[in-house]
Parts: C-alpha cells; sequence; structure tokens
C-alpha cells in the first residue's frame, strides 16, 4: 500500500449502493525474466495452432492452378470463393453430389435429439445421486465412474447388436441413442459433483415445502443450474458435432454425420484431390462448434470456476 | 394389440410386394469413392444399372484395403449391401463361413467373361478356386510418367531408355539442366509400392511370387533381386529432393506437372492429376513401363456381391455383376476413371496411349503379378513396408541391415 497508484477499485460487490469501493493492492506490471519467458511460450503455443490454420485458411480461397505451384504460405493470387461453394453444394460424397450441406443437417438431426437426452437423463440422475438418499447409490457411482473409462470400441459390436433388437440399427435414431448412452457416465458424474456443494438446509427446507421429487428439482435445482448446463452443453456439442466412429458404424445409409462426408471428401487413395476444396470442408465441418464456443465461451469459464451456490 | 401389429405388417407386405411389380430393384451398394473422376466413372455403372431396372443405394465410407470393419459392421447390423467394393480375399472367406459368399464363376464362364480377362486379373478376382469379385478396372502399381516438356528440355528421351541403369546414367545430365530427375513422395505405402514394383522389375513374376505370393519363401530373400532392389531404392533416395519428405504422391504429381521435376515412378493412377491439370497423355505427358521390368504388379479394382438372397434379388445382383464387365460399359467406365478395362476385346481406339501401353503389356502372361493387397498376408506385407520405408529414411542403414531385418522378420511372422 506504499504506491497509492498501484491499488485499482475491486468489482463493486452490490450495484447502486453507496459502499466503498473495495481496494487491494496490485504490483506494479514489470518485464522480466519470467514474463518474457511466458510470451515466448505463449507466442510458440500460439504459432503452433496458428500456423497450420493460416495455411487452412489461404489454402481454402486458391484456385488449384495455384496450389500446384507449391508455396503453401503464399497468398491466394486471386481469392474465390468457389471452393466454399463446392464444398458446401456440389462435392460428392460417393453417387450423390450436394455437398457437406446434406451431412450438415444429419449431423443437426443427431446432435438435437442427443443432447437434449443425454442432458436431461443425467442432470436428473446427478440430482439424485446428489441430494437423494438412494439405496445403492456408492455402488452405483463407483460403476458410473468406471464406466466413464469404457473405450467404446470394445463394446462396439455387442452395441450394433443391442440396436439390432431395438430395431433402430442404421439410423439417425441409433446414432443419437448410443451418444446418450455413451457419454451418460460422464456428465452424470459431473452433475453430480456439481449438485452435492447445494447446502444441506435448502433441500431440507424445499422438502418441508413441497417434498416433491420433480417439483424441487424443477423450480430450485433447474435454475440454479445455468452454468453447469453450459459446461454440459458445449462439451457435448463438442463431442457429438465431431464424432465419426458412432456415426460411421450406426447411421447406415442416409444417417451418416457430416464428419463422414468429410471423410469421403478428403480420403482419396488413388483419385485426384482438391485440396481448396478440402480445406474449405475442414472449416465448415469446424465451424458450429467454434460459434457455439465463441458465444458461450465466457460462461464456459464462469461454469467451471464457480460453486453451486455462486450461481 | 397384436392383432392389430399382425394387421400392419401385413397390410405392409402386401404393399410392398405390390410395389415390386411397379418399381425398379433396390441394391444398396457400398463403396468408397468420391474424387471427380470416380464418381464420373460410377456414374457410368449407375445409368448402366437404372436401364437394367436397378436402383442404386448409395453407402460411401472411405475405406482402404485392409480389415474392413465397416462393412462387417453392416453385416452384423443386418443391413449388409448387396454389393460391396472389397479386395482383401480374408472378407470373402469371412462372408462365405457366414453362408453369405456368392461365387460368379459358373456366370462369367457362361457369359465368355473369363477367357476375355488377363491371367493376373482372374488370378485377382479368384478366392480358394472360386472366383468372388467382379473386376471394373485395371491400375499397374509401377509406371514411369514424364513431363514431355521437361524431358527436351533437358534433352533426354525416356522412351529409349532399355533398363533401369539407362535412366539411372542419365540423372546427371537431367540434374544439370536444372530438374529433379526422379520425384519421388516419400511415405511409408508409396516407398512400399515402389519396392514391389521394383521386385517385379528386377526380379520377374516367379521371384515375386516367392516374396509376395501366398507362401513366402525365405530362400528369396537371400537372392541377388531383393538386394538389387534395395540398391536401387538406395540411388532413388539420393537422388530425391528434399520436398520428398512425406509427400503426397499427388502433390509429387503436380511437382512433375509445374516442370520441376522429369519424372515420377508411381501407380498409373496418377494419369488423373494430369488430366484434372488440363494435360494429354502422349503430348504433354508420357507413360512407359519401369525401363527393363521383367513383370509388372497388377491392381484389380474389384467388387463382390452378398450371397444368400432371395431369387430376384439375386439375379439382379449378378446382372450388375455382368453389366460391369461387358465391353461397353467396361471401357466407358475405365476412360472416365482413368484406369485401363478389365477386358482385353475392347475397342483400342477409345483408349488413351497410356491405357494402350498397359493393354500391349498386359498380352503376355508371363509378364504380370498381382498387386501383394490381394495376395500376401497383411502382416508380412507391412513388414516389407516398415523396412523399406527405414531403408528410406535411414542412409546409414546398408542393403544387408535391410535384408537381415526382413529374415528376423519373416521368422516372427510366417514361421
Amino acid at each position: 500500500m506504499t504506491d497509492p497508484l498501484a491499488v485499482r477499485p475491486a468489482i463493486r460487490v452490490s450495484a447502486g449502493a453507496q459502499e466503498k469501493p473495495v481496494i487491494f493492492p496490485r504490483r506494479k506490471p514489470r518485464i522480466n525474466g519470467r514474463s518474457i519467458a511466458i510470451l515466448v511460450f505463449l507466442a510458440m503455443a500460439a504459432a503452433f495452432y496458428c500456423i497450420p490454420l493460416y495455411v487452412l485458411v489461404v489454402t481454402s480461397f486458391k484456385t488449384m492452378e495455384q496450389i500446384r505451384q507449391g508455396a503453401i504460405f503464399a497468398l491466394p493470387t486471386e481469392w474465390t470463393w468457389e471452393p466454399w461453394n463446392f464444398a458446401w453444394n456440389e462435392a460428392c460424397s460417393g453417387i450423390t453430389c450436394e455437398g457437406l450441406k446434406i451431412g450438415f443437417w444429419n449431423s443437426v438431426k443427431i446432435l438435437i435429439p442427443s443432447l437434449v437426452a443425454s442432458i436431461s437423463l443425467s442432470a436428473v440422475t446427478g440430482y439424485a445421486l446428489a441430494l437423494w438418499n438412494v439405496k445403492w447409490a456408492g455402488t452405483f457411482l463407483f460403476v458410473l465412474f468406471m464406466a466413464a473409462f469404457v473405450p467404446f470400441q470394445i463394446i462396439m459390436f455387442p452395441l450394433i447388436q443391442l440396436t439390432v433388437h431395438l430395431g433402430i440399427y442404421g439410423s439417425l435414431w441409433a446414432v443419437a441413442f448410443i451418444h446418450t448412452v455413451m457419454t451418460m457416465p460422464i456428465v452424470t458424474l459431473i452433475f453430480r459433483n456439481y449438485y452435492k456443494d447445494i447446502p444441506d438446509e435448502l433441500i431440507k427446507a424445499a422438502m418441508i415445502d413441497s417434498g416433491s421429487f420433480w417439483r424441487i428439482f424443477g423450480e430450485i435445482i433447474l435454475p440454479m443450474s445455468a452454468n453447469i448446463l453450459i459446461v454440459v452443453l458445449i462439451m457435448q456439442i463438442t463431442h457429438i458435432w465431431n464424432d465419426y466412429l458412432i456415426g460411421v458404424t450406426f447411421g447406415g445409409p442416409g444417417g451418416q454425420p457430416m464428419t463422414v462426408n468429410l471423410a469421403n471428401l478428403v480420403t482419396v487413395s488413388t483419385g485426384t484431390v482438391s485440396y481448396n476444396a478440402n480445406m474449405a470442408a475442414a472449416l465448415l465441418t469446424a465451424i458450429p462448434p467454434l460459434v457455439i464456443y465463441f458465444v458461450l465461451g465466457k460462461f464456459f469459464v464462469q461454469g467451471i470456476s464457480a460453486g453451486a451456490i455462486k450461481g | 394389440m397384436l392383432k392389430k401389429f399382425a394387421m400392419i405388417v401385413s397390410a405392409s407386405a402386401i404393399l410392398s410386394a405390390g410395389s415390386a411389380w411397379a418399381e425398379p430393384q433396390e441394391l444398396i451398394i457400398y463403396q468408397k469413392w468420391s474424387s471427380p473422376a470416380e464418381v464420373a466413372a460410377l456414374n457410368v455403372l449407375k445409368d448402366g444399372a437404372e436401364e437394367r431396372g436397378i436402383e442404386w443405394i448409395d453407402i460411401t465410407i472411405p475405406h482402404d484395403t485392409g480389415s474392413n470393419v465397416n462393412l462387417l459392421n453392416l453385416v452384423t447390423g443386418g443391413q449388409p449391401p448387396n454389393i460391396f467394393s472389397e479386395n482383401n480375399p480374408a472378407v470373402y472367406r469371412d462372408l462365405t463361413q457366414m453362408g453369405l459368399g456368392r461365387p460368379l464363376t459358373k456366370e462369367f464362364e457362361e457369359a465368355g467373361v473369363t477367357a476375355n480377362l488377363p491371367p493376373s486379373v482372374v488370378k485377382s478376382i479368384t478366392v480358394d478356386g472360386e472366383i468372388m469379385k467382379f473386376p471394373l478396372g485395371i491400375h499397374i502399381d509401377g509406371m514411369v510418367f514424364y513431363n514431355k516438356a521437361v524431358a527436351e528440355k533437358a534433352g533426354v528421351d525416356p522412351a529409349s531408355w532399355t533398363s533401369l541403369d539407362d535412366m539411372f546414367s542419365e540423372f546427371d545430365k537431367i540434374r544439370e539442366a536444372g530438374y529433379v530427375p526422379l520425384a519421388v513422395g516419400a511415405q511409408a505405402w508409396q516407398i512400399g509400392y515402389l519396392t514391389h514394383a521394383l521386385v517385379a522389375t528386377v526380379g520377374g513374376a516367379d521371384y515375386f511370387t516367392r516374396i509376395y505370393g501366398p507362401k513366402p519363401d525365405p530362400a528369396a530373400l537371400d537372392e541377388a533381386p531383393l538386394r538389387e532392389t534395395f540398391d536401387w531404392l538406395r540411388k532413388f533416395q539420393q537422388a530425391a529432393d528434399d520436398g520428398s519428405v512425406n509427400r503426397d504422391w499427388n502433390m509429387t504429381t503436380n511437382f512433375v506437372i509445374s516442370e520441376k521435376a522429369l519424372m515420377q515412378i508411381h501407380g498409373d493412377w496418377m494419369k488423373g492429376e494430369w488430366r484434372v491439370a488440363g494435360k494429354e497423355a502422349g503430348k504433354d505427358f508420357g507413360c512407359i513401363q519401369i525401363p527393363g521390368a521383367k513383370a509388372l504388379s497388377v491392381t484389380v479394382d474389384a467388387w463382390g456381391l452378398l450371397g444368400n438372397q432371395p431369387a430376384d434379388v439375386d439375379a439382379k445382383e449378378v446382372e450388375f455383376a455382368l453389366m460391369t464387365v461387358s465391353p461397353d460399359i467396361n471401357s466407358a467406365f475405365a476412360a472416365k476413371k482413368g484406369s485401363t478395362p478389365v477386358r482385353t476385346d475392347v475397342d483400342q481406339s477409345s483408349l488413351d496411349p497410356c491405357s494402350r501401353e498397359v493393354q500391349t503389356i498386359l498380352k503376355d502372361p508371363a509378364r504380370q503379378v498381382q498387386n501383394p493387397h490381394s495376395m500376401v498376408d497383411a502382416d508380412w506385407q507391412a513388414s516389407i513396408w516398415e523396412v523399406a520405408f527405414n531403408f528410406w529414411s535411414d542412409d546409414t542403414m546398408t542393403t544387408d541391415e535391410a535384408i537381415e531385418e526382413l529374415k528376423e522378420n519373416y521368422d516372427i511372422i510366417l514361421n
């Protein structure tokens, strides 16, 4: 507190009140060895991601004639939207040449039921496990915890049989069902750990008032869950959107997500390659989770750092 | 409830039986092609199928030779495709075991197809004595494609080379003219392909079969042709440009197209890149077999049929297969895809100079061998790729060391 300039006002605790702002000291920013090291490291880390991204973006705007010349870092001599148009509207996935938009809508159709089913089921299960006396809750939690570590690949064949018996194999519903089942353990654990921090008194009071499992969930717990819902939403959207294996295994004809379309476009053994359209297609596929992240990113950080009662 | 359900079932059964009259037979076709030339070729088949009252239901999933998990997933899931692109003989053995194999030996004989296929193609499509696949097109795994403009400027004539030594003796001259003599894409599979193409070139058909056949012969590993192959790999590696490391074959082809290098040795699907760059075979680029080649390795794109189907579906499946190997459709398909027709009796004038060259070579049954993928133990093949690629990447490794490693691998895998 020796230097009066080196202080800054902290966030006002309650707006409108005439309280004096709480102040605390802040060290003067200084350039020293440590900050240089951090900057160099951050710059390297940023370059590690940005340079490939740069190549991806500029290549997607080049003509194939220019790409044939090599020089991948050069800017396009002639900017063209054609690769983007081709990737979205005309690219072939097998014999159908209607672009990635087909897969895009399939992905959306997979995403929405998977999100609704996995989040609602997991939230309720997490709530029950955290706040109600459930018989065998400990064992159940342990099993969930173990299930979160089972790789999808080793149970793929049994799951195929399961979906065949349910009569949904080879449809969007099978893909959504498997996504829901496969992500439930980890999402349930996340909800359970979040709800566990809700003070006992709150629930006890609610029990006296109504005592209904669903009313407490709907009127008290859910309104307090905004942060964690956003965390789970971002996690699930990224996970489900980027999935290839589940989509390709359970989708069957007509149920293939955008990633499968992308793989068809990009994977070429003995055919010719249109690098510009491939790059555009890769970017198009990556855009939806990116948008979600940019829009909800602020809440994401809040959600991870906040506890239940702070929400 | 049950009654209602039964009614719906019978109603829908009647409906579907009724619609079978009016509507074309649907066949689910599982394949892996999506690039423009390939799709154009597929459309030749699709149009042919429609004329024959077959509706093409497409499932496209990229897959390469090797274990085809997605195909088997569809089979175990109870939605097997009627027609599928697959080269690996093991898959056909699996299907036959499940009672889902569909041999075509009899139909091909009756339609006079077998007699008009080159012997290497017949071997490729045969699994355990029965023809199980139908062939769509031929590719040669190792051809030399060269840029004619560069050849002229460097003052060399690749067509006059009669041996690898002839070719190599001109490398300095080409370098002095300012060009990379031989462009290579140094990726494991490309070096692997180059290796087996070279074994065929210097060793000939019989020797090739002793290395890459169904039953490899350990004594062959010690003989001269394999040593010579590795010596050539080393010479090519020393002559390669710096950019060759992990370069896709497409980029390597473009390196030749853009007049930075004279030639590339790779599968003749290179033709596709030349064609989309607007170049013409025989005019802008030349294609020759590897100079002095005793034999050439042949890749056959082949598809298979699903067995144990109702009679009407089965008939349509067979009709589809016979259509693809009919001379007209087959040569139209090959022209679009950039491959060479499988039939030797197609109209030669419809072919480009490269395909004509290939067909001429394939007239001699003694000079053709099959791509290892369709013949050899997958682990053994993988181990050869690994050794060849390590050899290429580490220029301190000697030919003796490479041979020694192959022998060790043979003991582990096949003994």
